[in-house]
């Protein structure tokens, strides 16, 4: 059971069930429990090389036993995502916990992966379960519906959810080139039917510098 | 109570005459009505001799008497602040973390190797604390700093607390706390799962933990 304590600590209720959650991001807990480091971005040996080979290396522990747990990382903004079979698109690095019900992987994102500083590859997860995200400031759940398009700044956003279509927008234009753009260089257009979350706050981008 | 939390990051105190505050050096942010802000230069109470135990002891951060009437507002570095009540019990705490505290409150020093002996020692060099840490005791209110908020995990004997000891700002009651490792081969193999020490408190009280990994 994932409940917020306040708005950056996650506190998980553990009856001999695990989770998985970022390496080293627990900062209480009662009861007893095991920790286990694990590997992010799927299971076996498919899953080692895939890891190997995208970056998306998130270590991950699998934190196991009876009690109350208390997780947070430097202080961010954590959401709460429940997962009804469907997938959610998110950045490893924003990634703070998953329930155990809830696998793992790692897809390929091209040139939105780029231009978010972030690699080319990001972390999927899957199936029925709760998952807790971490953002920059309090994230912003934005609709995308098929009458109204989503368009986005690849620094701010932080993942997404549902059946989108994600494409990428540049408006590089002579002025750019110039050094006389407008920060605002690239954008990720997302169609579709889904979820788009949103933080308050730009990572470092190369689209951020032009 | 002496405090009022105005936000998130900022106390409000009230001075009235005869009575005294302790802050940190540079805390205050604005004030309204008579009031003195003096440097400590025992970095405290108590004589000569606890000067001489804080500076030995590392725990002197500068601070300053405030007195008079009026109201100070207080914050420092944009960090998150907690007001703690105290009512007869020991709060432990950082030195650093202070940020402002009641002058009806009595200030100590308490050397970690006297709970827990060498491993207490091991315990303040592994969470960055040094060897000693500040208690306050008697009747009043605390304002403590800490990174991205505070919340409070209660102890009780049947339920010890396990705290990441990056993330721990504070405790008060009876609470005796340990180091607890949990160490294994796959620390050794460099697979660990960056849990492998942890505050474990028993007893029966409160813990305050940072919602960071970060020390101020």
């Amino acid at each position: 059971m994932f409940r917020l304590q306040g708005s950056k600590v996650l506190a998980v209720d553990m009856t001999g069930d695990a989770v998985k959650a970022k390496n080293g991001s627990m900062v209480a807990y009662d009861g007893q429990m095991a920790f286990k480091k694990m590997s992010g971005g799927g299971e076996g040996i498919r899953g080692m090389v895939t890891r190997r080979l995208t970056g998306e290396q998130m270590t991950v522990m699998e934190v196991k036993g009876h009690g109350t747990c208390w997780f947070a990382d430097r202080a961010s903004e954590i959401n709460l995502v429940g997962l009804q079979g469907d997938k959610l698109y998110v950045e490893s690095s924003n990634l703070l916990a998953t329930d155990a019900g809830l696998r793992t992987g790692t897809s390929f994102t091209g040139m939105r992966g780029a231009s978010q500083g972030n690699g080319l590859f990001t972390t999927t997860v899957e199936g029925h379960g709760q998952a807790a995200i971490m953002s920059d400031g309090p994230a912003v759940v934005l609709r995308v519906s098929a009458q109204y398009p989503l368009t986005v700044d690849p620094g701010a956003y932080v993942a997404h959810q549902g059946n989108l279509r994600q494409s990428f927008q540049s408006g590089v234009t002579f002025r750019t080139l110039m050094g006389e753009g407008g920060g605002e260089a690239f954008q990720i257009r997302f169609e579709g039917d889904g979820l788009v979350y949103v933080q308050p706050s730009e990572r470092n981008t190369i689209a951020g510098d032009v | 109570m002496t405090f009022r939390e105005i936000n998130s990051k900022m106390v409000e105190a009230t001075v009235t005459p005869g009575q005294k505050l302790f802050s940190q050096r540079g805390a205050m942010l604005a004030y309204k009505g008579e009031v003195s802000f003096t440097p400590n230069m025992s970095g405290g109470q108590g004589g000569i001799m606890s000067m001489i135990g804080r500076r030995v002891a590392n725990e002197d951060t500068p601070l300053m008497t405030v007195e008079g009437s009026g109201t100070v507002l207080f914050g420092h570095g944009g960090h998150h602040v907690q007001v703690i009540g105290l009512t007869g019990d020991t709060l432990c705490v950082e030195a650093d973390r202070l940020l402002a505290f009641e002058g009806t409150l009595q200030q100590g020093t308490m050397f970690l190797g006297s709970q827990g002996g060498v491993m207490g020692m091991v315990r303040g060099q592994i969470s960055g604390q040094g060897l000693f840490t500040t208690t306050l005791k008697g009747h009043g209110a605390v304002a403590v700093m800490a990174h991205g908020g505070v919340f409070e995990i209660p102890i009780t004997p049947q339920r010890p607390v396990h705290v990441d000891p990056q993330a721990y700002v504070a405790h008060h009651g009876d609470v005796r706390n340990k180091l607890s490792t949990a160490l294994g081969w796959r620390d050794m193999v460099g697979r660990g799962s960056g849990e492998a020490f942890q505050l474990e408190l028993s007893g029966s009280g409160a813990v305050y933990v940072q919602a960071s990994e970060e020390k101020l």
